[in-house]
């Protein structure tokens, strides 16, 4: 390249006109008060070389900044490839009134289970007293009773909610996955299985809620209306209401701490946690890693689409 | 010199103690002085209520008390002169009765307790009815605490605080701890068993022994201890029982609204359950319950109230506990299990790379 070449003979130039000046100065001079003269001046021509590479660059630095913050977004998209949507805005919203409701539930509900444990009283003083703390706990369960209502209403009458409900069944194959995985985990096996739209912990997850909505619900309702309750049932019934709903409490509960956020938080590969939740969307790379037979799937119904537009 | 040193040290001191010595005696009027008069049976004067004030005294009374070793004008240190020539006061005890008196009384704060207290409260706000020291532990005959004889003795204790609280004495007598107490249980609560002896406050008063978050408290110094209910043959576990429920659980946050011991079972008038006039007989529960729980029926009894249920004796409760425990221990197990095997295999396939 030329310009470059002009460029680097003009700094040969000015380099040699340089050695030239110094050992102009420093001859005659004994060789060690010579060296120390030279690091001297090589040590002001820094300077000033740094000096005028601030002064010119504060604007050009701040451009190339953003170009630099610009190329690596575009590169960056192009890794990730195309995201996927894999929870609608409707599953979306039901899972955030579940997760807000079962946190209020929580953090009222327990302090009720272990009152000698030191946070408890703070917990139950911050809404207030106990007189506030359990109608917070009502609110929670209000929360809660519209999510089932409102899920089991997507569940019948939306196409998603039938196609999910139906994939959410337990099969067989999902007694192989799990075996394949513990031999995965144990190094047997190299791969991990192929997941399709909901993998086993999923399913699991799903229908742990289901259950423990239903205990929770079902329990807390008898325990809510209690003296209506009584008209018709002894007061042992009330007793065992009261058994279920503190004892599933704390299974729930053990089971969201530990296994769910291990699962979607604490896990390596999620860590600190996704924004699935919020946008519903993974990546095309996630979506090989964790769900490749859905992906397949999408793939597959896309080219179907397509050839379906060409033929007609 | 030593000897005069000392003989003038004892004089010295002679002369310091002598007056005050003859003081005391030419001071204090001697009991057969007082006798002469108050020793008289018929003593006595009439109020100008109408009310006889019977002012017969003898040395034998103070005799055998506590003060057995004072004399009149000790406390009626106001009498000089004999017709009395203004009423004679109130005796004030805490002439002698306080922290670091010299006059032999008891070494104790009980009078500042008083003062604190719900009658001593009631005396500084000008009620004439509310009792001071001499109203509950007596004038002349006065014994200790201990002695059984005493006015504030154990088994005495309930009819002085009755002369004033009769409806509640009445109460208190047909109560188990009252039937027990004429029995002469050495264990029961009186009165003061559970208001306190001198810091006795109104139940609303948040400093009092009974007030509404403090009784399951009060009564679990007694029903939760095995070694005294073992005597008696009564189970421990309703204390505990109480404390998991959530009556308890709400009344060791602070709600005063929520049901105590004594919302159930009564204040005075507790009585065993068999009792029909017992609050907590099968046959009441549904009004005692409908205090709080508005339209409770007869199906509030069906099932034990102080339910355990780690208990098997607790039937159908009991086996759902037992249900969930392993349920849980199960499936918990299993999560966590699976778990630690993601991560250990993920720790080898990072090494394998490595």
């Amino acid at each position: 390249m030329p310009e470059d070449d002009r460029k680097d003979a003009t700094r040969d130039a000015v380099a040699r006109e340089i050695e030239a000046a110094v050992n102009e100065q420093v001859s005659g001079l004994p060789p060690e008060q010579a060296d120390a003269l030279r690091e001297k001046i090589r040590l002001r021509v820094r300077e000033e070389i740094e000096r005028d590479l601030r002064a010119r660059t504060a604007s050009e630095r701040r451009e190339a900044a953003r170009l630099a913050k610009e190329a690596r977004k575009k590169e960056k998209l192009e890794e990730e490839g195309e995201t996927f949507l894999r929870f609608n805005r409707n599953f979306r919203f039901q899972h955030m009134v579940m997760f807000s409701s079962v946190i209020l539930l929580i953090i009222t509900g327990m302090p009720l289970k272990f009152p000698n444990f030191l946070l408890s009283r703070f917990v139950i003083n911050f809404w207030g007293g106990i007189q506030n703390s359990t109608i917070v706990h009502r609110i929670g369960a209000g929360m809660l009773i519209y999510f089932m209502v409102h899920h089991f209403l997507y569940t019948i009458l939306t196409r998603d909610g039938r196609r999910d409900f139906m994939l959410l069944l337990p099969k067989l194959g999902d007694a192989k996955d799990i075996a394949h995985n513990i031999r995965h985990f144990l190094g047997k096996v190299p791969d991990k299985p192929r997941f399709g739209r909901f993998s086993y912990i999923e399913k699991f997850d799903y229908w742990a809620v289901y259950w423990g909505c239903i205990i929770m619900i079902g329990s807390g309702l008898f325990l809510w209306f209690e003296t209506d309750v009584l008209r018709f049932l002894p007061k042992y019934a009330l007793d065992v209401a009261h058994e279920m709903h503190s004892d599933e409490a704390m299974l729930a509960t053990l089971a969201i701490v530990i296994w769910h956020f291990y699962n979607v938080h604490f896990n390596p590969d999620r860590f600190p946690g996704t924004l699935l939740w919020w946008h519903g969307r993974m990546s095309e790379h996630e979506m090989k890693e964790e769900h490749p037979l859905e992906l397949e799937e999408i793939v597959a119904r896309r080219a179907r689409e397509s050839a379906e537009v060409t033929n007609r | 010199m030593r000897k005069f040193a000392l003989t003038a040290v004892l004089v010295f001191l002679g002369g310091a103690f002598l007056p005050g010595l003859a003081r005391d005696a030419s001071a204090s009027i001697s009991l057969e002085k007082c006798t002469l008069c108050h020793g008289k049976p018929e003593f006595r004067k009439l109020l100008v209520d109408g009310r006889v004030r019977d002012l017969f005294v003898t040395g034998d009374m103070l005799a055998g008390s506590v003060h057995g070793k004072k004399g009149c004008t000790d406390c009626h240190f106001d009498v000089s002169e004999i017709p009395h020539r203004e009423h004679p006061k109130r005796v004030t005890c805490t002439h002698c009765h306080f922290k670091g008196n010299r006059e032999g009384a008891p070494q104790s704060d009980n009078v500042l307790a008083y003062f604190d207290s719900a009658h001593g409260q009631a005396i500084a706000k000008g009620n004439t009815k509310a009792p001071l020291c001499q109203d509950c532990h007596g004038s002349h005959a006065i014994l200790k605490a201990k002695d059984p004889g005493s006015k504030v003795a154990r088994g005495q204790v309930a009819e002085t605080c009755g002369r004033c609280h009769m409806e509640i004495y009445a109460q208190y007598k047909g109560s188990i701890h009252g039937v027990a107490l004429a029995k002469g249980i050495a264990e029961v609560p009186s009165c003061t068993g559970c208001h306190g002896e001198h810091k006795i406050y109104a139940r609303n008063d948040p400093k009092s022994t009974v007030y509404a978050t403090h009784v399951s408290e009060q009564c679990s110094k007694c029903h939760a201890s095995v070694k005294i209910m073992g005597k008696f043959g009564i189970e421990t576990e309703q204390v505990a029982t109480y404390k998991e429920s959530f009556h308890g659980v709400a009344s060791q946050f602070g709600s005063r609204t929520v049901a105590n011991c004594s919302s159930c079972h009564g204040v005075h008038d507790i009585r065993p359950q068999d009792d029909p006039l017992s609050m907590v007989n099968p046959k009441n529960v549904p009004k005692t319950c409908g205090k709080c729980h508005p339209g409770a029926n007869p199906n509030f009894a069906v099932g034990k109230i102080h339910v355990d249920a780690k208990n098997k004796e607790s039937g159908i409760i009991y086996w759902t506990a037992t249900f969930f425990k392993w349920l849980t221990i199960g499936t918990m197990l299993a999560l966590i299990a699976h778990i630690f095997l993601d991560m250990y295999g993920r720790t080898k396939r990072l090494r394998g790379e490595r």
